[in-house]
């Protein structure tokens, strides 16, 4: 259960509590930090004690993650997002005005379709004003006004289809009821393959390629493991699922256990989403009690048992390996590849990673089928994508799109395009990771991923956040390479040093003549691009670099005002 | 069992035979390339931080570490390039511009010289993207033994991996993340309230000099 800790716990029922369990360490620091409000010195002692680790490792791991605080009252000092859309929607000033009372910044929260989200505790309030904030449920993906069929979001407007009976109702379960009773394994996963449904955490891996991998890999007990971290700024796509159609994930997941012959299942989810951490603990506990999770699946032979465990604060705990070593209670760097996890994952056993839109797709495509879910998309790219869309458009939010859908029909027909009197000065890919697109080829890519990456930018896991025609793009660029600085690992040289060196010739720091600032950065972002250690690295000059491609009288007139 | 057939590798155009398990890096060394290193200790579980033992593999678009990939049948590789060496004096650069010095007495300990003889091979320009420095020399840790002088740490990891593969101990770890990742111990106390037992491993890994070996300093005074 994930449910708040009973606050008269000992430290000996919460470590009986947690100890037995499989991926224990996250549980039991979450249990001890809601109980304590912090992590104390004798907490970690009692904690290392009792899970055999070394108290060095545990410290530092524990520092690692930014919403573990060391300080008594931490749990509730309110966090506040100060990420890409949260910064032009007030957030850096709220925070300042609430300095005083132990508020901290945080990275992207994923609310950006209702900015600016406030953590307090086990709670997220939303609002511009700091005495007007209000607590409010995840807003509906808006329906597309072409009524172009959906997958993920097909049902997801029903009312009650974040229940068990309404997810019943409306098609659910269906597509685990036919890979079970009337289907082998190896059927499901060709199925799968047949859709060609791919990644949609990022990296767009064929899922019916990795599933395929795991059942093919040697070693018990092999797991499956939603990605459920959703750092990724301008991304808030998993949030409208894991809200509205939790049972989609389960499902999937499940789906995806029969497939491999995996028995063990792990949901990593973000720290800043901590109101799904208990729905979703319901909604696993709904499933269980209808014999749809644990033993004896549908009076059949399979058995598949899930847990939830939350992140603490960490965006590249959304990068697999890191992941995997964050849930086994190991210092969450990336882990060098290969060996990759469909093979070495969980515990060094074969593991399924795959991103919550990609689990909650396959439901759909098993009840259906895989022509129906190729046919979904454009110009021969098959299925759909969740955009999130943000920033400074009439109506952002999720919209999921064919793939292959105009860049500019999803910006100015779905959305509205920008407000009244204002013109698209900027489009973020990826979140933040694929850089800015601008100019003319806002109007001429497509949402997929060949198109956008002749652009040399991504479409990744699709988060796009809008600029107008106000927004300093400089300005923009170091916000976001502040971030991928605050967020890297710290594990390998280019990325733990170039995120900072250029967070700070955006700052403004060197001053320099132009010539020799662009050739500093090209230096740095080659390299980094070249040699990183995980994407994180890879991927955090794509900014400074469209920066540079798009905007060079930006550029110019912020070295020319350094240097002065 | 031994394979049969005796697998090899193309390295910098020539055929060289490898044993299961060999990492292309060490299979390098034996054949007397140079391939520079930082986070690398041969008596240490490979890592794959520093990035300066890229090398170029057939097939793959960027390059790959050396020191953590494994061996596998008719890879192809070439140890250096243009762009390679272009990147590793780049990441020579970023490395020294965290540090306020790189000059430290050979007295300090054995490998203390490694990353200022790299500096000199590559005449990278330490101050290029000089900026904010990071790491925190602990000159509050009085003991007799150890000098932990965190100014001049790369964050290499060798004595943290030092500590925990070698000797067991597991006295030292990393706290925080990124830029202000810091060598520390529980609590980042002293290492005399720590699990430390002043074998001096650490020392003599570290490529920097960030930490002395004080009997020796004093002698020589
Ligand atoms: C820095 C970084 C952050 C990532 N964050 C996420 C994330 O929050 N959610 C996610 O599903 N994948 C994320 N990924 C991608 C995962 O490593 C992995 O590819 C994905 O979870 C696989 O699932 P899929 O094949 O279903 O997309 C991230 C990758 C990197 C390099
Ligand atoms: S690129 Fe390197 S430092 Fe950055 S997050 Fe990945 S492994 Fe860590
Ligand atoms: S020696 Fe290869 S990455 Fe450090």
């Amino acid at each position: 259960m994930l449910l708040p800790t009973d606050p008269g716990s000992t430290d000996s029922e919460l470590i009986e509590r947690w100890r037995g369990e499989p991926a224990p360490l996250l549980a039991l620091l979450h249990a001890f930090h809601d109980r304590d409000g912090y992590l104390s010195e004798t907490a970690l002692r009692a904690i290392a004690q009792n899970l055999r680790m070394p108290l060095a490792d545990l410290f530092g791991t524990v520092t690692f993650y930014h919403h573990f605080s060391r300080e008594p009252q931490g749990l509730n000092a309110p966090r506040i997002c100060t990420g890409p859309v949260c910064s032009l929607r007030g957030g850096r000033e709220m925070l300042a005005a609430l300095a005083s009372q132990g508020a901290t910044a945080m990275p992207c929260a994923g609310r950006c379709d209702e900015p600016v989200p406030v953590l307090q505790g086990q709670r997220v309030l939303v609002g511009t004003k700091l005495d007007q904030l209000v607590h409010k449920a995840t807003i509906l993906p808006p329906p597309n006004p072409g009524g172009i069929e959906e997958c993920v979001f097909a049902e997801i407007r029903q009312p009650g289809r974040n229940t068990l009976a309404g997810y019943r109702r409306t098609g659910g379960y269906e597509g685990l009821t036919r890979a079970v009773t009337t289907m082998t394994p190896s059927a499901v996963i060709e199925f799968v393959r047949q859709s060609k449904l791919a990644g949609r955490g990022g990296a767009g891996f064929p899922t019916g390629q990795k599933w395929q991998a795991v059942a093919d890999a040697v070693g018990q007990p092999k797991a499956i493991v939603c990605n459920a971290d959703e750092g990724e700024p301008g991304c808030f796509k998993d949030r409208a699922i894991l809200d509205y159609d939790p049972f989609a994930v389960i499902e999937g997941m499940t789906i995806a256990a029969y497939a491999t012959g995996a028995t063990r299942g792990f949901i990593y989810l973000r720290y800043e989403y901590p109101e799904i951490a208990a729905s979703f603990q319901r909604a696993i506990d709904a499933a269980v009690a209808a014999n749809l999770v644990g033993n004896n699946i549908l009076g059949t032979a399979f058995h598949f048992a899930l847990y939830i465990r939350r992140g603490a604060g960490a965006y590249i705990c959304g990068e697999e390996g890191s992941l995997l070593n964050s849930l086994e209670g190991k210092h969450p760097f990336p882990r060098n590849r290969p060996p990759f996890p469909v093979t070495h994952g969980f515990e060094n056993l074969p593991t399924a990673v795959n991103n919550v839109e990609t689990l909650a797709s396959v439901p759909q495509i098993m009840r259906r089928s895989p022509e129906w879910y190729q046919g979904l998309g454009r110009n021969g790219h098959a299925g759909t994508k969740l955009v999130s869309l943000s920033g400074d458009v009439q109506q952002p939010g999720n919209y999921e799109v064919p793939f292959g859908l105009p860049l500019r029909t999803l910006l100015y027909e779905w959305a509205g395009g920008p407000l009244p009197g204002r013109s698209l000065q900027a489009v973020t890919m990826a979140g933040l990771s694929g850089g800015f697109l601008a100019k003319d080829d806002l109007a001429t890519v497509t949402i997929d991923e060949p198109s956008i990456r002749s652009k040399g930018s991504m479409l990744g896991a699709a988060g796009m956040i809008a600029f107008d025609d106000r927004r300093n793009m400089v300005e923009v660029a170091h916000n976001a390479m502040e971030f991928f600085a605050h967020e890297s690992c710290g594990k390998c040289f280019p990325c733990r040093i170039g995120t900072q060196r250029l967070t700070e010739r955006l700052a403004g720091a060197s001053p320099q003549t132009l010539p020799i600032w662009l050739a500093e950065v090209d230096d740095i972002s080659q390299t980094m691009k070249a040699v990183s250690a995980c994407g994180l690295g890879m991927a955090a000059p794509l900014v400074i670099e469209s920066l540079v491609r798009y905007f060079p009288e930006q550029v110019a007139q912020h070295v020319a005002k350094v240097s002065d | 069992m031994e394979k049969t057939v005796q697998a090899t590798i193309q390295l910098d155009g020539e055929t060289v035979n490898f044993a299961t398990g060999e990492t292309i890096y060490e299979i390098a060394s034996r054949a007397d390339k140079f391939i520079p290193t930082l986070c690398y200790d041969p008596r240490l579980q490979p890592f794959g931080a520093c990035r300066l033992c890229v090398v170029e593999l057939k097939g793959s678009k960027n390059p790959v570490a050396s020191c953590t990939l494994k061996a596998t049948p008719n890879m192809e590789v070439t140890t250096t390039s243009e762009r390679i060496e272009k990147f590793r004096k780049t990441l020579l650069e970023l490395v020294t511009s965290e540090n306020p010095t790189i000059a430290v007495s050979p007295l300090r300990s054995y490998a203390s010289q490694e990353l200022s003889l790299l500096v000199e091979r590559y005449a990278a320009d330490t101050q290029r993207f000089a900026g904010e420095h990071s790491g925190h020399s602990r000159l509050d840790d009085k003991n007799p033994f150890l000098l932990r002088d965190y100014d001049l740490c790369i964050s290499c990891y060798r004595c943290v991996r030092v500590c925990a593969e070698q000797e067991g101990d597991y006295a030292i770890s990393v706290m925080n993340r990124g830029f202000h990742t810091q060598i520390t111990t529980e609590f980042n106390g002293i290492l005399k309230d720590s699990a430390c037992t002043f074998c001096g491993q650490c020392v003599q890994t570290c490529p920097t000099g960030a930490l002395g070996d004080k009997k020796a300093l004093r002698f020589a005074e």
